[in-house]
């Protein structure tokens, strides 16, 4: 019986790790056996084959060198192309015989067309034995299953380095150091350690700062820095708590992603480690999409082959430098391309300095106007009145009275009350409560149930 | 399929009934019959502008194994030979693999479903066989939509009805695997990226 425990554990790490040498097992059980370690609950892999580990340092190599964007007038040269195979190889698109159709033509879908069953959109290439899924729950009551690839996962990292480089930064670790920590701040998160093949094995740990899951809550500063890593990735709610933690680390650069991440709290963020926070504006459906640089007024977009539009509610596109919602074509996740998929995610689009297109006030999900003192204002508006607050996360509502409730974790503290005086500049006084909002909480960040609040 | 608009319906359907003698005369099946149906597939291609292997052209002489299913494939391979060479289609610069897979595999199907004749004689038939070598060229008829010229396909011919049904069952199993890789175990444990959204 343990024989064969101990083979189905070998079994499950080859799957695992496919190409792991001694270096790297050794990184592994550091990263486990480290004496201030995390409870790890959960086990992940890289899962490449060696000749994918080639594949991804090309890959890495062609997003380094190539131009991203379109003619000001056209579309991009990969576009036509792309559009036919993906008409011709993906069922849902082959049943509606939408290779007739102009590109203007082709329906749009959304998470909603993703959620209701993501099999149609998976083109016959895929292999189905090598396939992995990534999952979220979202905050428009539409859970998701994408499907995705080991490859897929690994190709993150060519639009990371992108990013950076943009900042001046080139990461440098290899075998023996730690390239990455993931960090949750939540009740339940997944959490594992794994190393990264293509640059040498070096370690990545995905951990959970919520104090449950360490021996004692001190460990945490203790394993970071013992752990060194050179790029830190997370949240603003995640990074809120790092800024907590006696820590010595000096990582080369911050990643947030998944929030809208205030420049106050960059601010502290940057002061404190000494380094460049990037806030990248990322989608499980279509991995890292633009990252934000002030010089550039917005989020600037990543990936080579994928095609934006800004769309109307009825899915035309609107006039150049009006805001709409973010629909995009391509993709690198071969597993699912995307044709005119609508994010739900709202921005205008402008052509930056070096001619890649920029994403300008960024907001996601759909835009909510608010009834304030001197008449209706943008939700944009809010995010401007708080933006100097080092709030994590948060959300304004707005009641059918009128009344406005904004929720932070922070309520109670001096943070809260300075977020809600913020928000009486615009509301008047006594219009806004503070309820406590936890992280747990997956909230639509701005909502209303005034008429008229939703155009 | 049927992404290009394609020649008017009832011209090619008139040509159908119209079908000379010569191309309704007996294939060389053996010893027996006269038209040599190899040799009338190479004089079509020619017309097209093309020439065939004679590796292809086998396949349009009568194997020994059923003389009798030979005989009708072929009768079938003659009359589509003759829809082929209107104009119209000759002008469209056909590619021979098309081509040579409506006159092989298209017509061997049609022709178990039915004898060559009825598809000149009986009007339902030749409607079948216009839209079927249409379909299968890419083409549909003029002034007609994708829609509808799926739905007429689909309504007039049982070969067609058969084919969208096997791909249809071929469709589920696909979509039902992919459905259980993405809950295996191993799909949910995910692969590593460095940043999680």
């Amino acid at each position: 019986m343990v024989a064969r425990m101990t083979d189905t554990a070998a079994d499950e790490e080859q799957e695992r790790f496919p190409t792991l040498t001694e270096a790297g097992r050794a990184m592994l059980a550091f990263l486990r056996e480290h004496p201030a370690a995390p409870i790890y609950r959960n086990h992940s892999g890289n899962k490449l084959l060696a000749h994918e580990v080639r594949d991804v340092r090309q890959f890495e190599r062609e997003v380094a060198a190539a131009s991203v964007g379109w003619p000001a007038d056209g579309k991009p040269a990969w576009l036509a192309d792309f559009v036919r195979d993906t008409c011709a190889s993906v069922p849902y698109y082959r049943q509606l015989g939408a290779a007739a159709l102009t590109f203007e033509l082709l329906p749009t879908v959304s998470r909603a067309d993703f959620a209701a069953d993501i099999a149609p959109f998976v083109p016959d290439s895929a292999d189905v034995a090598r396939m992995i899924n990534f999952r979220t729950t979202g905050t428009t009551g539409h859970p998701l299953v994408i499907a995705s690839h080991p490859v897929v996962a690994a190709r993150y990292l060519a639009f990371h380095k992108r990013a950076m480089r943009r900042f001046g930064v080139e990461l440098t670790h290899g075998a023996g150091q730690v390239g990455v920590v993931l960090l949750g701040y939540q009740q339940r998160c997944f959490t594992y350690v794994s190393v990264t093949p293509a640059m040498g094995e070096s370690g990545l740990a995905k951990i959970n700062l919520y104090p449950d899951d360490w021996r004692k809550p001190e460990d945490r500063a203790t394993y970071l820095d013992a752990l060194a890593p050179e790029v830190l990735a997370g949240d603003p709610i995640s990074f809120t708590e790092l800024l907590k933690l006696p820590l010595t680390l000096r990582p080369r650069v911050l990643l947030s992603v998944s929030m809208l991440l205030l420049p106050a709290l960059r601010a502290q963020l940057e002061q404190r480690f000494g380094c460049p926070v990037l806030d990248i504006y990322s989608l499980n459906e279509v991995g890292p999409v633009a990252v934000f640089d002030a010089a550039a007024g917005g989020h600037v977009l990543l990936q080579p082959q994928l095609y934006v539009e800004i769309l109307d509610a009825a899915g035309n596109p609107v006039a150049p430098g009006q805001r709409g919602e973010i629909t995009l074509t391509g993709g690198f996740n071969f597993c699912l391309p995307l044709l005119r998929y609508r994010t739900g995610d709202y921005a205008s689009l402008t052509i930056g300095a070096d001619g890649a297109p920029v994403l300008v006030q960024l907001s996601g999900r759909s835009p909510v106007r608010y009834h304030a003192r001197h008449g209706w204002i943008n939700n944009i508006d809010v995010t401007h009145a708080l933006q100097h607050l080092p709030i994590p996360h948060f959300s304004v509502h707005q009641r059918a009275d009128g009344h406005v409730v904004l929720r932070l974790a922070q309520a109670g503290s001096r943070l809260g009350a300075d977020a809600r005086s913020a928000l009486e500049t615009l509301f008047g006084a006594g219009a806004v409560s503070l309820e406590v909002l936890t992280a747990q909480d997956k909230t639509v960040q701005y909502s209303s149930d005034l008429e008229g609040a939703h155009q | 399929m049927m992404e290009k608009s394609g020649p008017d319906l009832e011209t090619l359907l008139h040509r159908l009934a119209e079908t000379p003698a010569e191309f309704l005369a007996e294939p060389r099946v053996g010893n027996a019959g006269a038209v040599h149906v190899a040799a009338l597939v190479n004089d079509l291609l020619a017309l097209h502008g093309q020439r065939a292997t004679l590796a292809a052209l086998e396949h349009f002489t009568a194997t020994g194994a059923d003389v009798r299913s030979e005989r009708n494939r072929l009768a079938l391979v003659m009359i589509t030979g003759w829809l082929l060479a209107d104009a119209w289609l000759i002008n469209a610069a056909l590619p021979q693999h098309q081509l040579l897979h409506l006159l092989g595999a298209v017509v061997t199907e049609l022709a178990q479903a039915g004898v060559a004749h009825q598809f000149v004689e009986d009007p339902d038939r030749r409607e079948e066989l216009v839209r079927v070598a249409l379909a299968r060229l890419d083409y549909r008829p003029a002034g007609e939509t994708v829609a509808q010229a799926a739905d007429r396909l689909s309504r007039i011919s049982g070969v067609e009805r058969k084919r969208l049904l096997e791909a249809s069952r071929a469709a589920e199993q696909r979509a039902a695997e992919i459905r259980a890789a993405l809950a295996r175990k191993a799909a949910e444990e995910s692969a590593d990226k460095w940043s999680r959204e």
